[in-house]
């Protein structure tokens, strides 16, 4: 009786705790993320909305789109630049829609467009909800409408007419085909319009937002998306807006403008920014990837001999073209012979001869490294011994303007990779040329030349030590006329007036990330006819030996003379992307 | 009874449980007494703890120690001998008062219990299929991990070492592969009762008593959604019901130095190297100034540097035993191995604690407690080890102090920091001596039971356990100013000293409670279980790294630059704390009519915190039929069969187990640190401020992987039972498996993980078993095969294969540093993991062919594509094949170039005693597999590649290379720089075929007699030698073609990137019995 009265409460305890698990709180399958929050867990606080739109921003700090993308296409389109390694085929217009950094920058600007148009209503949601105050919200919501506008700018200059995203859609499933090019250029002026009243003012921007969009690269980008549009009048509106004409000028030595102690300085519009934070490492470990602070950009430009890369050169016919006089022409491209102009390189190196890897080569008694005068080298390699790269494909000529930071040294030395310099997608010089090109549109032919002088003036150096003013005919308009040919025969003045415009486009913004973009907006047919007239471009797929000056040897050294295709003026949609919304037309030709 | 209680035998648990059944029944009066002596028929050594009946009556005994019993029986009683694991005898007992028994060793499994989840099974009545390996089994082959002792034990279980490395990890595939998710593919452990979702590396395999394999749906889905990829059930040694039993197993293994690549010697390199130079035509490529008198170089042997013969130590010692109430089993384990790689070991102290206690007839507890200590590292491994063949074999005209890879005065060699053909600092054996380590781990798995008998045959039970684990550990790298010492700030800096420190912990808890029932009504037996279940994890963790002040300090607060790093062992998930739930409930009935036909359902509902609301709960149902034919009356009196059953089962299960946590939900994130590339922030005005932004779209319709299973097989043996098979059919079908797919951009995310494609794996199970005594001699053979197809069926739209994984995800093999980024691709109708790349066609022997070639590509392109491959490709190079029929050889060409999965796979065990010795052989092969030995890519490329520098390349490529006079049609020419000839890329040039078959293990054992035993107060002695690895046929080139999935990755499988190699162990040991 004893046992069953035991096992009688046993049982009864055992059915009690059977039943326990059952009867569990509800919520027990319901754990909360501690990792990542949800938007409304999220954004309760102002700095957590600023960063929010700062994650925009961030979509730009690529390489691949900065560099492989944008700045391919506006440099190595006009034939004035080369690829050298996996990417010749840029120099061929042979670029196919498998070009893997194509896919990045369409992937990356389509994330900020993406965050830009989550950003809209969750900035909405707070300034209701007095997390950020009315200023505030519109600051970030001007932010995200120029950086929306700015990627279908870029977006649009590349492929031609892309998809609009221009809402945030739950359960997008990012199938949308493409809208025709001036139906994005009219969303890039919308977008730039809503910016140009949201923004702040550069004479307002606090420096401590100094790099976020302000009321004037708003107006700059609107202007440009006007000319897509042929509406010129409407883009000389914009860039004679006083938010431009006021707030924005010309650095007075050309020298300045792309020197690395001169960042963000006040002839930049916008430049995507770039910083070395603290624990970072600029050497093989640093920022490859996507978001980093720090790019490889610049010194993958560097000759071969010195950073170990040389992936881009230039053609020496640029280096022939600049006038005498014009003091752009060694601050843009350098070549045997020829020291290093950056002010800043020099105060650190000496020169070329004070990098490691010149200094470790020559002492070992490398001919590469010794100069025509049989001393230490100090110029972009010698006369005698050109710098065509360790398997002597490269022209011998070097992007000076992507040469500018001290701090680094390529694969040699301390191996110095990654970089923080800025790169600048828009200043005024172009600011003054749009106008120009506007102006010869509208038939103000004296406006558009006054235009031009401003820019020449400051390329020969006017009011610096050694400088003058700009070549100009008996009736004070430049003289727009080249130093020598390709194949180094002299020139004739160019006296078409938009002709003028687009070369000093050549000779002021190359190396930039304008140049292709400013000639394919002139018309169809003009870009290639423009590369023609200066290259004698033909049919051919193949380098050709370069016929002129001290790289004439009769070897092959990675200069094309091939014609731009029609067609081949935009690029293909990426594959990838085609793969993925099968909606996409691809561009014709390709 | 109280004086049977008293007996201090060894009584095995099945016979026993049946024997204090009998016992405790009322006898009936048997005047006589029959005495004797039970002894072993192998060796004639009594045995102890062996039940005699009589039968048809309850009356028992059991044999003591020295094997006597003593029992009462009248002359017309049969006598029945029965021991578990040994034939059962029955005896007439006619006049005798004395009757000695000598019983032979049973191998008739189709009396044995297996543990099915939730309750057990004779072998006889399983629907299921069902492997199962023994204790003696596991015994056989010293092995670190109980899931080694699956390798080809289980007829449809694939196992493979994914490297040799002390503690390395184990692939464990039950019947394919059918998830993409990194170690999606493992299936559940359940041990002794608790199901663990990280493997069983914490289980000792010393401690084993029994591992059941439940493959088939129908006996996988009482473990519902963690079911799919099968259940491993472990169950532990207990102690015996009388007596106490002390045994000691030790051993000491002495394993050689591996296989070594044959490369160029110094003076070889450097001749090579001037040779190159000389016919550089751009002189670009020049030597070191020491390389030009080669026969003054100082000679750097990586291989022989790094690599070391090996030890071993193995020491376990149990104490098992108890009385009727109260049994105990207690065990230590030590375990102690020096790897062959320098810096690498494994260390483990493992505690076990059993207890089983049973205070009433109709209550019992179970406790079952497990500590294992691991101490392990492997500073240079598979991924790196291919290194020590590739990096130039001299240092000459590196440091100044030494030019040998270590002077033995702390002095170590490094490469010139100038010269770009060489990577400066390398040097593997000071990166392993100079940087420290510890790795440690602890796991406490702890699980009690109380189980209440109701009324006969109705039962409930609540068991609840808690699986505690965690990791410490740091790593340490001293300041490195060789360089600049040398050389000055011009060639670099000063590489700071480094100190990370990461901890982490899991804690686990579960509680289940069942309700079983099992009654005969005549004809009709049912036996049903059902229950609850709720299981809780969570897992927390923290890592930081800083620069010490010094080479001794590693305080995290007194170093500089302290910042935490999100990259902890064991997720990637970040600082911080994750917690998943699951909650359960689960059936399952068995009917049997007339001992023939039987019929198994099985259901499981669970509820799983991985999924959104309305998504959570998924059901999991499955049946299976049986018919033992043998019972049928047309076969009942056929001799020569001893037994035959066909078996049919369908079932749905589910797979959750790798899949990460809140993949439903719109997730915004901070980004990591602002010095990662992964940061979402941006500078203004000079300075960094963070950025949000929405990382995952929600996608709230995400559910668990769910696999349709069917299985078809049959039991049958001959001769007595002495010889067994089991053959298998099934067909598996994988749908809604996970992947993080790529979508449009223009949804403003690059990929978004979905429900995406289907997957099937089907094929046949085949096992076989002889055994037979002839007088002394007793032999065995056990064979498993197992052939199973594996494709990919299906995929979502928009994705149209799938590759190995790129970018650097954690785990991932990524060759993209030499330009490999893909070398896997997976395609609807094709095998997982296919290797993929250009298909080679020998060499280009002559001008006159690459020229036809190149007008060739010119013709058929328009003129827009000049060349074939490349445009420095001429004879001596590479010849792939022109796929696409273009003209041109590029990405379009690339192909599939066979799959790393075998056609077949198996084990033959061959095992037998004869007297006082005994021997086992267990050989290990697969067949129809692919290797893609990416580290002779590297022995054939003088290429400039990675941080390795020029690299060192093989004899047999130096000595057959193509050049003018040597055309060889096999090996490339060689050339310094091959990135313009492109020889090196993925091709078929580098797929080989991994079949293999190893000798995986030889022992011969030698049993001390009894009486020399007995001298030494022991019962048991035996002394065997063993080894393992002791051969391998294969064609295989490389170093071991016993190659696994690196990283969990199944689309990675096969890739010898620089495997740790496993090399011959020779090992002593000493099993006694006190």
């Amino acid at each position: 009786m004893k046992i069953n009265k035991i096992k009688f409460t046993i049982i009864a305890v055992f059915c009690a705790a059977m039943v326990i698990p059952l009867s569990c709180k509800k919520n027990f399958l319901t754990q909360t993320n501690t990792f990542n929050s949800t938007a409304q867990a999220t954004f309760t606080k102002s700095q957590d909305v600023v960063a929010l739109v700062n994650s925009i921003y961030d979509s730009y700090q690529n390489a691949d789109l900065l560099k492989k993308s944008i700045w391919y296409y506006a440099n190595f389109l006009s034939h004035d630049w080369y690829n050298d390694g996996a990417d010749v085929a840029w120099n061929s217009y042979t670029i196919n829609s498998n070009f893997a950094a194509l896919s990045v920058f369409w992937n990356n600007a389509y994330i900020a467009i993406g965050r830009a148009n989550a950003a809209f209503g969750i900035i909405a949601t707070a300034k209701a909800n007095g997390v950020v105050t009315p200023a505030l919200a519109d600051r970030l919501t001007g932010e995200a409408y120029f950086l929306r506008g700015m990627s279908y700018y870029y977006l649009a200059g590349t492929f031609g007419g892309v998809p609009l995203e221009i809402q945030e859609i739950p359960g997008n499933n990012g199938l949308t085909p493409r809208s025709t090019q001036d139906q994005v250029f009219a969303q890039v002026v919308a977008d730039m319009k809503q910016a140009e009243t949201l923004l702040v003012s550069k004479s307002a921007l606090p420096a401590a937002d100094l790099g976020r969009a302000t009321k004037g690269a708003a107006y700059g980008y609107e202007g440009a998306a006007q000319m897509w549009l042929k509406n010129y009048t409407a883009a000389l509106a914009a860039f004679n807006n006083t938010e431009l004409t006021s707030n924005y000028h010309l650095l007075q030595d050309f020298e300045e403008v792309n020197e690395f102690d001169h960042q963000n300085n006040d002839e930049s519009l916008f430049e995507i920014q770039f910083d070395l934070v603290a624990g970072a490492s600029a050497s093989w470990d640093g920022g490859w990837q996507n978001g980093g602070e720090e790019a490889w950009i610049d010194d993958f430009s560097w000759p071969h001999e010195i950073s170990g890369f040389g992936y881009d050169y230039g053609n020496p016919g640029l280096w022939y073209s600049y006038a005498p006089g014009d003091r752009r022409k060694t601050l843009t491209i350098i070549g045997p012979g020829d020291t290093i102009q950056s002010k800043g390189i020099i105060a650190k190196w000496g020169g070329i001869k004070g990098y490691a890897v010149v200094q470790a080569g020559f002492a070992a008694g490398s001919q590469t490294y010794t100069g025509d005068d049989g001393k230490i080298i100090n110029s972009c390699g010698s006369l005698k011994h050109p710098w065509y790269g360790d398997d002597l494909t490269r022209s011998g000529y070097y992007c000076a303007k992507k040469w500018r930071d001290p701090n680094l040294t390529g694969a040699n030395g301390t191996s110095a990779i990654f970089g923080t310099q800025n790169q600048v997608l828009l200043r005024y010089a172009e600011i003054i040329l749009d106008r120009a090109e506007c102006k010869v549109r509208t038939g103000d032919i004296p406006g558009a030349m006054a235009d031009l002088k401003i820019v020449r003036d400051r390329a020969w150096g006017l009011g610096l030590k050694g400088g003058s003013a700009s070549p100009v005919d008996g009736a004070g308009n430049p003289i727009v006329q080249d130093g020598l040919t390709y194949d180094g025969k002299p020139t004739q003045p160019i006296t078409d007036p938009l002709q003028m415009v687009l070369s000093e486009y050549r000779h002021e913004l190359t190396g930039d990330f304008s140049l292709f973009y400013n000639l394919r907006r002139a018309g169809p047919g003009v870009a290639a006819a423009f590369i023609h007239t200066n290259y004698n471009t033909d049919n051919s797929l193949l380098p050709e030996p370069y016929p002129y000056g001290p790289t004439a040897d009769g070897q092959l050294h990675g200069v094309w003379f091939t014609s731009l295709p029609a067609g081949h003026d935009i690029l293909p949609i990426p594959q990838a992307a085609i793969g993925l919304n099968p909606n996409l037309k691809q561009n014709p030709g390709y | 009874m109280g004086k049977k209680l008293q007996i201090k035998n060894f009584v095995a648990l099945i016979g026993l449980g049946l024997s204090f059944l009998l016992i405790s029944a009322s006898a009936y009066a048997q005047d006589r007494i029959v005495k004797g002596t039970v002894t072993e028929a192998s060796n004639g050594l009594p045995l102890p703890g062996v039940t005699v009946t009589v039968k048809q009556t309850k009356v028992a005994a059991v044999t003591d120690a020295n094997g006597v019993y003593s029992i009462k029986a009248d002359q017309n009683s049969i006598l029945v001998f029965s021991f578990v694991g040994f034939a059962t005898q029955e005896v007439a007992a006619g006049n005798n008062t004395t009757l000695n028994v000598s019983m032979g060793a049973d191998h008739k499994t189709l009396n044995e219990v297996v543990v099915i989840g939730y309750g057990t099974a004779k072998r006889t009545d399983l629907t299921g299929s069902v492997s199962s390996i023994s204790a003696a089994t596991i015994a056989k082959v010293p092995v670190i991990s109980v899931d080694q002792s699956l390798q080809g034990r289980a007829a449809g279980v694939q196992v493979t070492n994914n490297d040799a490395q002390p503690g390395g990890s184990v692939s464990v595939l039950i019947r394919g592969t059918g998830s993409l998710a990194p170690y999606g593919n493992g299936p559940l452990y359940v041990i002794d009762g608790y199901p663990v979702s990280t493997g069983i590396n914490n289980v000792n395999p010393n401690d084993i008593a029994s591992i059941d394999v439940l493959k088939d749906a129908s006996a996988t889905a009482i473990y519902g959604i963690r079911a799919a990829n099968g259940v491993v059930i472990v169950t532990t040694k207990k102690g015996k019901k009388d007596g106490v039993q002390v045994t000691l197993d030790a051993y000491d293994a002495f394993q050689s130095k591996p296989k070594e690549y044959k490369v160029l010697n110094a003076q070889q390199f450097a001749t090579l190297a001037l040779a190159q130079q000389a016919s550089d035509p751009a002189k670009q490529f020049t030597v070191l100034p020491n390389w030009n008198n080669p026969s003054s170089l100082t000679e750097a042997d990586w291989q022989n540097a790094v690599y070391r013969s090996g030890l071993t130590q193995s020491y376990n010692l149990g104490i098992r035993g108890g009385n009727q109430q109260l049994q105990s089993a207690t065990s230590l384990g030590y375990y102690d191995q020096k790897g062959i790689v320098e810096g690498s070991f494994f260390q483990r102290i493992s505690l076990s604690q059993n207890l089983d206690y049973q205070p009433k007839k109709w209550l019992k507890s179970s406790t079952s407690v497990k500590y294992d200590y691991q101490n392990s590292n492997n500073p240079f491994g598979t991924g790196s080890l291919g290194q020590l063949a590739q990096l130039p074999p001299t240092l000459d005209g590196g440091s100044n102090v030494t030019n040998q890879i270590s002077d033995g005065k702390g002095n170590y060699g490094f490469y010139n920091p100038v010269y770009t053909y060489v990577a400066k600092y390398t040097n593997p054996l000071f990166t392993i001596n100079s940087n420290r380590y510890k790795n440690i781990n602890q796991y406490l798995l702890a699980n009690s039971s109380l189980e209440a008998t109701i009324v006969d045959g109705l039962k409930i039970k609540t068991n609840a356990g808690v699986n505690v684990s965690g990791f410490n550990g740091y790593f340490f790298q001293p300041e490195d100013d060789r360089l600049v010492n040398q050389y000055g700030s011009l060639a670099g800096s000063t590489q700071n000293a480094l100190y990370t420190q990461h901890i982490n912990s899991t804690f686990e808890w579960l509680w289940e409670n069942t309700i079983s029932y099992d009654k005969t009504f005549g004809k009709h037996a049912i036996s049903f279980v059902g229950g609850v279940s709720e299981q809780e994890n969570t897992w927390s963790g923290m890592g930081g790294s800083g620069v010490p002040p010094n080479n001794t300090v590693m305080d995290l607060s007194q170093d500089t630059g302290v910042k935490l790093d999100p990259n902890i062992p064991g997720t990637n998930t970040g600082n911080g704390e994750n917690i998943y739930s699951l909650a359960s409930q689960f059936a399952r009935l068995t009917y049997k009519f007339d001992d023939k036909y039987l019929i198994t359902g099985t259901v499981r509902r669970d509820g799983s915190s991985k999924f959104d609301e309305g998504h959570k709960y998924g059901v999991f149902p499955s049946g299976a039929v049986a018919w033992k034919v043998k019972q049928e009356s047309f076969l009942k009196n056929a001799d020569w069969l001893s037994d035959f059953k066909l078996r049919g089962s369908y079932g749905e299960v589910g797979n959750q187990g790798s899949i990460p946590l809140y993949q439903y939900q719109e997730l915004y994130s901070y980004g990591s640190a602002p010095v990662t590339s992964g940061n979402l922030g941006y500078p203004f005005g000079g300075v960094y401020q963070g950025g949000i932004a929405s990382i995952q779209p929600s996608n709230p319709y995400l559910k668990w992987e769910t696999d349709y299973q069917t299985d078809i097989g049959t039991d049958f043996s001959f001769l007595h039972g002495d010889l067994t098979f089991t053959v298998d059919w099934f067909n598996r079908k994988s749908k809604d498996f996970l992947l993080n797919v790529a979508v449009p951009a223009q949804t403003g995310y690059l990929t978004e993980t979905k429900n995406v494609g289907t997957m099937n794996n089907k094929g046949w199970e085949f096992a076989a078993n002889y055994n037979h005594a002839f007088n002394d001699f007793h032999f065995g053979v056990g064979l498993t095969v197992s052939a199973i197809q594996n494709k990919l069926t299906s995929l979502l739209s928009g994705t149209t294969f799938i590759t190995n994984p790129q970018g650097s995800p954690t785990g991932a093999v990524n060759l993209n540093g030499n330009g490999w980024p893909i070398y896997s691709e997976t395609n609807i109708g094709q095998p997982l993991g296919e290797f993929y790349g250009y298909k080679s066609m020998g060499i280009i022997q002559t001008q006159a062919q690459i020229n036809a070639l190149n007008a060739n590509a010119a013709a058929k392109s328009g003129g827009a594509v000049q060349y074939y491959y490349m445009g420095a490709t001429g004879p001596g190079n590479r010849y792939f094949a022109d796929i696409n029929g273009d003209g041109h050889v590029d990405a379009s060409d690339e192909t599939s170039l066979g799959s790393p999965q075998p056609k077949f796979f198996g084990g033959l065990n061959l095992d037998g005693s004869y007297k006082a010795w005994d021997f086992n052989l267990y050989f290990y092969g697969v067949y129809g597999n692919k290797i893609l030995n990416y580290e002779e890519s590297n022995l054939e490329t003088y290429q400039n590649r990675g941080f390795v520098g020029i690299e060192n390349i093989s004899q047999e490529y130096y000595q057959n290379a193509w050049t003018p006079q040597n055309h060889s049609n096999t090996y490339a020419k060689i050339y310094y720089n091959d990135n313009s000839y492109g020889d090196s890329v993925p091709s078929s040039a580098w797929i080989e075929n991994g079949s293999f078959l190893k000798l995986k293990s030889v022992t011969v054992g030698y049993t001390l007699p009894t009486d020399l035993a007995k001298k030494l107060t022991l019962t048991k002695v035996r002394v065997y030698v063993s080894s393992q690895n002791l051969f391998t046929i294969t064609s295989y080139k490389g170093l071991d073609p016993e190659i696994g999935a690196q990283g969990g990755y199944a689309t990675q499988n096969g890739v010898d990137n620089g495997t740790y190699p496993s090399s011959r162990y020779f090992t002593i040991g000493l099993n006694v019995t006190f």
